[in-house]
């Protein structure tokens, strides 16, 4: 079997790919690289990384430029459950998209496993106190009153400095307006933004599209638990639509018109 | 096609985040946050995620300007800086040093920041230096 590196060189020049997503060694930081044909040389410097980007978002990105190229992408589940939904969501073209799957679960059965999500950060005592733990289960979570469970997510929503970074470093977030920039739904100028309804706005815009890459998460400079938040919302689409996002190139219930609904328009 | 990743520092404040720049066919696209930075640790904040907005806006000058009649013109460096120079001369000579105020900035080097201070100090003789940080 051929290792990463010879499989990437060997697309690259048997033409399978023309160009090739994956990460390289730069002055000790592992960061995102684009392999091509010329640059080949380059992937002596290949790394698998445990530290991720969102490649896709980068090829969704790649291929808006140059939808006829061919794109190769190291995949982890994660990257792997954002490409069902970008196909399904008609933002790649699955036929342009080659991926090489890398170890990222931990199991007795690898050598290794690669995910910066392994090393889950302890959450301080005042946050556990008032706030929300970042690494609780939906269960354990639900355990609490409704009053306090209210009170700890307000504590969590109201730390947020609106860097839209959850939006930006999303890999399927691809709207072109987005909800978060309309001035009829979020008054703009505010820090931190409408609370709830800023986070609840993007929640909502989760569901059937969060892959739970806990990216957001990573990325959030106030460690809001934006995982665990949009896991409730999903958590809610498996239970009324039996609908696990990404795990297949199933169509999301999102996606689908349904019967025409008729209502009576009322006077204001 | 010609993509890379470009890895630089943020400049927008002094707390130098680490940033990677996406760039697609020669134009600056994305910024996204250095993951493995020591300082920021793969976060940034709103100003960090547009950094490059500010490299492709429009209203970024690319040459120098002097007013004359009302009206902005385009002109050499060397004349620029000439009047520039002429200018804070005659100033400090008809008010004093201490008339001149320099405001250095958190978008520039260090290095650069080092010589606006030593300019003020040694070549206009004022103490008044501030940084628009402090705004």
């Amino acid at each position: 079997m051929l290792s990463v590196k010879e499989q990437v060189r060997k697309w690259l020049e048997d033409g399978k790919i023309d160009i090739f997503i994956g990460y390289r060694e730069f002055e000790g930081h592992p960061i995102p690289y684009f392999f091509t044909r010329e640059n080949v040389e380059e992937l002596d410097s290949f790394v698998e990384s445990g530290l991720r980007y969102p490649l896709e978002k980068l090829a969704t990105r790649l291929s808006k430029l140059h939808p006829e190229k061919k794109i190769g992408l190291l995949a982890r589940d994660c990257n792997q459950r954002a490409l069902n939904v970008l196909y399904i969501w008609n933002q790649l073209n699955p036929e342009n998209i080659k991926t090489i799957i890398l170890n990222c679960c931990p199991s007795s059965l690898k050598d290794r496993a690669d995910c910066s999500y392994l090393k889950r950060q302890e959450v301080g005592t005042y946050k556990k106190e008032v706030g929300i733990d970042n690494n609780i289960s939906i269960e354990e979570l639900k355990k609490r009153e409704v009053d306090d469970r209210w009170n700890r997510w307000i504590y969590e929503f109201q730390k947020c400095i609106k860097c839209y970074g959850c939006r930006e470093i999303c890999p399927v977030c691809f709207c072109k307006e987005c909800s978060l920039e309309d001035p009829e739904l979020i008054s703009p100028g505010n820090i931190p933004p409408e609370v709830p309804i800023f986070h609840l706005v993007r929640a909502v815009h989760m569901a059937g599209r969060c892959i739970d890459c806990g990216l957001c998460e990573e990325v959030c400079p106030m460690d809001i638990p934006l995982r665990l938040l949009y896991r409730m919302i999903n958590d809610i689409v498996i239970k009324l639509f039996d609908y696990k996002t990404g795990v297949s190139m199933e169509q999301s219930p999102f996606n689908i018109l349904g019967e025409e609904v008729k209502l009576e328009p009322k006077s204001l | 096609m010609d993509c890379r990743i470009v890895p630089s520092v943020c400049s927008y404040c002094g707390t130098g985040c680490g940033v990677l720049f996406v760039v697609m066919d020669g134009n600056i696209v994305g910024t996204l946050p250095l993951k493995s930075h020591p300082v920021n640790e793969g976060k940034l904040c709103i100003k960090g995620w547009n950094l490059h907005e500010y490299i492709i806006s429009e209203k970024r000058l690319k040459s120098p300007l002097i007013k004359t009649d009302g009206v902005f013109k385009e002109v050499s460096w060397d004349e620029a800086l000439k009047r520039a120079a002429s200018r804070l001369k005659d100033i400090i000579e008809k008010y004093g040093p201490d008339s001149v105020g320099v405001l250095a900035s958190a978008k520039i080097t260090n290095e650069e920041n080092y010589l606006i201070q030593k300019f003020a100090r040694a070549a206009i003789g004022t103490n008044n230096v501030d940084h628009c940080a402090r705004l």
